[in-house]
């Protein structure tokens, strides 16, 4: 049996032009790196030569130095341990109840109806403002920090879930019943598929959201934490270690992110085209 | 030869609107008919209705000497659009209806193989429709439908979203792969000479209500090639049925342009 050629898939007979493009894509692949190096280089300059006044801003060494010193003594680490244990006991409570709230809106039109108001107006509001309250009721331990990332998390999380188990297409769900499916067999084979990349994308919207909600609470009232390096630090006017703490928390979510994008690229690979 | 799928007095509103009223037809096991008509014949009603996908608001249908009432394995359903899971590999694809019935042993996983290398698609398994074209993604939906081994394949406008050349092709090979099996099939169409070119029987379709005007036999012989296409004979049939629909199809035009 052979497979008439006009048939043939687009991508496997898709040659790539290489030559002219090379350029544009190199200078598209180092933009980044170039557009670091050299903000990165611009702050060294002002700060040593414009600013020269370590009250006001750290040069980059310096805080590369703060970064080290912090590292060396372990203090960092610490910091960086509760700030992390804050975040993913907030953020994973966070996922699982969002995307269960999700469902239920989604599945149920009772539940839609209970819950809306309370997700359009929590999401709205900046519950970060609540976070001394939060103290007062559960102290400056890790508990009210979670539940700051919680308030912040869940929302997102929530709203996409359920956006993506409503957008599932009809085509796809007829297809299926064609088959003579159970209610339970499109959930699994048909609207949870096709809500991943949506719960994806609010999972990601959540990162940024969880670890503003980390820092916010800890400046508030905390005993650990790099959220507590950062007001310790502005307390001493010690810039270098106050932006020792700001660069961590930067780096963490641009490696998270990118983890995300990873993720996305091996879970649903299909709404990349 | 006998009965395979019996249609008496079918009737459908939807709210006030008749779609389809008093539609009898006896398909003989291994018939290939197609049923064409002005938009808005109710031609997708009709086979929706035989595929349990919509329920019959009178008489009723009955395949193997059962009722239809729900969607069921005994019928493959190819859609129009190819509604392949986007997720899921060509092969995934074709065994879900297996899957959904909780069959996917040896037998099954062997069975969908062969049917892909009859659709033509040998080597493919693996690729996910994303990477298929437009005839490649239709030759999957047909092996779907195929690979629960119903006993009467329903296909709505399969070929519809494809290019003029893609679908020829298409249609030798759905020739192809008919004459290997027989299966019963409905084929709902609004192109007349791929009606008349695939069938044994072509019900052409009236309006307002949807209602069967001429059932019009096709003695063509088989094997059938492109080549017949442009017979006088072939051309005979598309002649008479375009006629027998043309004041349809011009009142459904003019009713779309306003």
């Amino acid at each position: 049996m052979s497979v008439s050629t006009q048939d043939a898939p687009a991508e496997a007979t898709q040659a790539q032009a290489v030559t002219p493009i090379l350029q544009g894509a190199r200078l598209r692949y180092f933009a980044g790196v170039i557009s670091v190096l050299g903000g990165l280089l611009f702050w060294e300059l002002v700060s040593r030569v414009l600013v020269a006044n370590p009250l006001f801003l750290a040069a980059p060494s310096q805080i590369l130095q703060a970064i080290y010193s912090l590292t060396k003594s372990g203090e960092m680490q610490g910091h960086m341990a509760i700030s992390a244990v804050e975040f993913a006991l907030g953020y994973v409570i966070a996922s699982v109840l969002g995307i269960i709230l999700g469902f239920a809106m989604a599945e149920s039109a009772t539940a839609k109806r209970a819950l809306q108001p309370w997700i359009s107006g929590l999401y709205a509001t900046p519950t970060i403002a609540l976070a001394p309250l939060f103290i007062l009721w559960l102290g400056i331990g890790i508990w009210s920090k979670v539940l700051v990332v919680i308030f912040l998390v869940l929302f997102p999380v929530t709203i996409n879930t359920e956006a993506g188990l409503r957008t599932t297409s009809e085509r796809l769900i007829e297809m299926l019943r064609s088959f003579g499916a159970s209610s339970r067999q499109i959930f699994f084979k048909v609207s949870l598929p096709s809500a991943m990349p949506f719960i994806l994308a609010g999972l990601k919207l959540g990162i940024g959201r969880g670890l503003i909600g980390v820092v916010v609470a800890e400046l508030f009232g905390s005993r650990a934490g790099l959220g507590r390096l950062i007001s310790q630090s502005a307390d001493a006017f010690n810039m270098p270690e106050l932006f020792a703490g700001v660069v961590v928390l930067a780096f963490a979510g641009i490696v998270m992110t990118a983890g995300f994008a990873w993720l996305e690229a091996k879970l649903v690979p299909w709404t990349k085209d | 030869m006998g009965t395979k799928l019996s249609i008496s007095n079918l009737g459908k509103f939807f709210g006030d609107l008749q779609v389809l009223r008093g539609i009898d037809l006896a398909v003989e096991r291994g018939e290939f008919i197609s049923v064409v008509g002005p938009s808005g014949c109710g031609k997708t009603t009709f086979l929706r209705i035989v595929a349990g996908l919509e329920q019959a608001s009178s008489g009723q249908v009955v395949l193997d000497g059962r009722v239809v009432r729900s969607p069921g394995g005994d019928r493959g359903f190819v859609f129009q659009t190819d509604s392949l899971l986007p997720w899921r590999t060509v092969f995934a694809n074709a065994i879900i209806g297996r899957e959904i019935a909780g069959q996917v042993g040896p037998a099954e996983r062997q069975r969908t193989l062969e049917l892909l290398k009859l659709v033509g698609l040998e080597g493919f398994e693996h690729y996910h429709p994303r990477q298929l074209s437009g005839g490649m993604r239709q030759r999957v939906n047909l092996a779907r439908a195929l690979a629960i081994d119903p006993q009467v394949l329903l296909m709505d406008e399969p070929f519809s979203s494809l290019d003029a050349q893609t679908r020829e092709i298409m249609q030798t090979e759905l020739m192809r792969i008919w004459e290997e099996g027989r299966k019963t099939v409905l084929f709902v169409t609004h192109q007349i000479d791929e009606a008349v070119f695939l069938s044994d029987r072509v019900l052409v379709f009236a309006r307002r209500p949807g209602r069967l005007r001429e059932n019009v036999s096709i003695n063509l012989t088989r094997p059938r090639t492109l080549a017949m296409k442009r017979t006088p004979e072939f051309v005979r049939y598309v002649d008479h049925i375009w006629r027998l629909i043309e004041d349809d199809v011009r009142a459904s035009v003019i009713e779309e342009m306003v």
